[in-house]
């Protein structure tokens, strides 16, 4: 018989995210989807890039309204792109039937969870990366190079994560896919709608509070308070409080909807 | 059965919703056996295994596989191997690294799960393919590659639900003898899910036919056959001139209970029995009396008429 470690007092094996992860991120990378998210990013960002440098050269957009946009697209982008593949990761291996030879392995259901949300996440450093050059370039004018990398890094990265593990939990629950991905598409949309508002309803109580209390609004806003309206840091603190907890509720909700992994389907 | 027994399934239930799947499932699994699980679409045994798998929990009734219960199925899961009958690949990973992935996912270290995943590739005649990218396999090659992860772990129960969907001939003839193999030697207890009764009929030790979620019939496949209250016919084909003579010996024969001269095919006779009934009963008399006999085919005694028989299947209606 084969000695298994790490295992827990339920006879589950622990500790194997990392074999999930590593799973997750060669099918992610591998495969034709990551590359393709890269790709269409890359070219998006080729071509809004070019747009706002033009613009900004003939001072018909201001240079720093210009590095916002880029950020804001960044964020935006990223946390779509991140969360649509997360929507994909359970719903789409029940579709594809790969997911009950995962059910019924010995690894816990909590490191099948933990391992996918880390390789969907990786969607977003990707993104990251990609939009670092381009970020530099145009804020290299206004000089507000650090200022537009530490919004795009922290705002976005805690946007990210809160809508992957969302993406994650709808998957989790969601006996189609298309289901899911709908779902997620449509739940980044409403929870962006607030950045839309006009300044003047966005100004009042209610619009501060819509935007402040929802992660995605929260952290478009941010960059657009840092980069374009130079406002401070210290002044815009509390535009990262509904990313953060967002992150972290958000994770944890998907980690707990774990215990619920069905396979669901026809009989 | 004096083998230890590796899945005892007592009373289990099924229900998805108000639809109940499964009602009332009961039998056992030894050390080393083959079992088969038979019936038609709809019968239940994709939920059987499905709940002995712990991928759903039963409604009712209880079961331990390999001496767990399944309400323990962290533990369950240690020691089966199972190929789902619908069964996904992710198309970009190599059969290897496939292999080595759910290897890992046992407790395995990465070298260990490779080498044991070379072995099972190439006893499944896949070792020259083992770097090649599962998108690039034919749906046999991935039915073979699926019986290898549910082998990777050793498992104490192999749970099959159309293994050999997708192959070929030889290569289902070759993925029996290596599971027969596997269970005498190894003593590894198979739950074997086919709806291809021919190579059920060849490797099961023993079977159960499930019919509208409730088995119908269970034990080896003598007994399931016999079970099925059939009479056996049995078309003869003797020497030409012999007919006249061979009708006689065979109405003398008290188990016969009818016989027909086929006019169309010359030399053919058709014999009724009733059930349970030895062939060569009714084949001694015409050897004794020197008649020769050219062939014989034996309609009703195979597991594939009783199945039809009790699972009351378009062919017993006609």
């Amino acid at each position: 018989m084969t000695t298994l470690p790490n295992s827990g007092s339920d006879g589950s094996l622990h500790g194997l995210w990392r074999a999930i992860a590593s799973q997750e991120l060669r099918e992610l990378w591998f495969s034709a989807k990551g590359l393709a998210v890269l790709f269409g990013y890359t070219l998006l960002m080729s071509v809004m890039s070019y747009i706002a440098a033009s613009e900004a050269s003939l001072n018909l957009l201001d240079a720093r309204e210009s590095v916002g946009i880029i950020v804001r697209v960044t964020i935006a982008f990223g946390t779509l792109a991140a969360m649509v593949v997360s929507a994909d990761v359970i719903s789409g291996e029940r579709e594809r039937g790969t997911l009950e030879a995962l059910l019924v392995t010995p690894v816990s259901r909590r490191d099948i969870v933990i391992g996918k949300l880390l390789a969907a996440s990786t969607i977003w450093v990707a993104v990251v990366v990609v939009s670092v050059p381009y970020v530099l370039v145009l804020a290299r004018g206004p000089g507000v190079m650090a200022d537009a990398l530490l919004v795009t890094v922290i705002a976005g990265s805690l946007v990210a994560a809160a809508l992957t593990a969302l993406g994650l939990a709808i998957s989790a629950i969601s006996f189609s896919n298309r289901v899911s991905l709908a779902t997620s598409f449509a739940v980044l949309l409403l929870l962006a709608a607030p950045s839309q508002l006009p300044a003047v309803t966005a100004s009042g109580v209610l619009g501060s509070i819509l935007i402040k209390a929802n992660p995605v609004s929260a952290g478009l806003s941010l960059a657009n308070a840092v980069l374009v309206d130079q406002k401070s840091w210290g002044s815009q603190w509390q535009l990262l409080i509904s990313p953060s907890v967002g992150a972290v509720i958000l994770t944890l909700v998907a980690i707990a909807l774990s215990r619920r992994l069905e396979l669901g389907g026809a009989r | 059965m004096t083998a230890a027994l590796t899945v005892e399934c007592r009373d289990l239930s099924v229900n998805y919703g108000r639809v109940r799947a499964v009602d009332g499932v009961s039998f056992s699994v030894g050390t080393g056996e083959i079992f088969g699980l038979l019936g038609p679409n709809a019968a239940g045994k994709t939920s059987v295994i499905r709940a002995l798998t712990t991928v759903i929990d039963p409604s009712g009734g209880d079961a331990t596989v390999a001496g767990e219960p399944l309400s323990r199925p962290e533990r369950v899961r240690r020691y089966i191997g199972v190929l789902p009958e619908s069964n996904g690949y992710p198309s970009s990973s190599t059969a290897l690294s496939y292999l080595r992935f759910y290897g890992q996912l046992f407790g395995l270290p990465a070298p260990e799960a490779s080498s044991r995943g070379e072995a099972l590739l190439d006893q499944l005649g896949l070792g020259p393919n083992g770097n090649e990218r599962i998108g690039t396999f034919s749906r046999g090659m991935r039915q073979r590659l699926g019986i290898c992860r549910a082998l990777i772990n050793r498992p104490t129960v192999l749970f099959l639900d159309e293994p050999t969907l997708g192959l070929d001939p030889a290569g289902q003839q070759e993925t029996l003898t290596f599971l027969g193999r596997a269970a005498s030697e190894e003593g590894m207890s198979v739950v074997l899910c086919s709806h291809l009764l021919d190579e059920v009929e060849r490797v099961c030790d023993r079977i159960a036919i499930m019919d509208g979620g409730g088995i119908v019939a269970d034990g080896t496949v003598d007994e399931v056959v016999e079970s099925a209250g059939m009479g056996a016919t049995t078309r003869l084909r003797v020497e030409q001139g012999a007919v006249a003579e061979a009708v006689v010996k065979l109405q003398a024969c008290p188990e016969v209970t009818h016989l027909d001269i086929d006019a169309g095919c010359v030399g053919e006779i058709e014999v009724e029995t009733a059930s349970g009934l030895d062939t060569n009963e009714i084949l001694r008399p015409l050897l004794d009396a020197n008649i020769g006999i050219r062939s014989v085919d034996v309609q009703g005694a195979r597991l594939s008429d009783a199945f039809f028989a009790l699972t009351g299947s378009p062919k017993k209606s006609s």
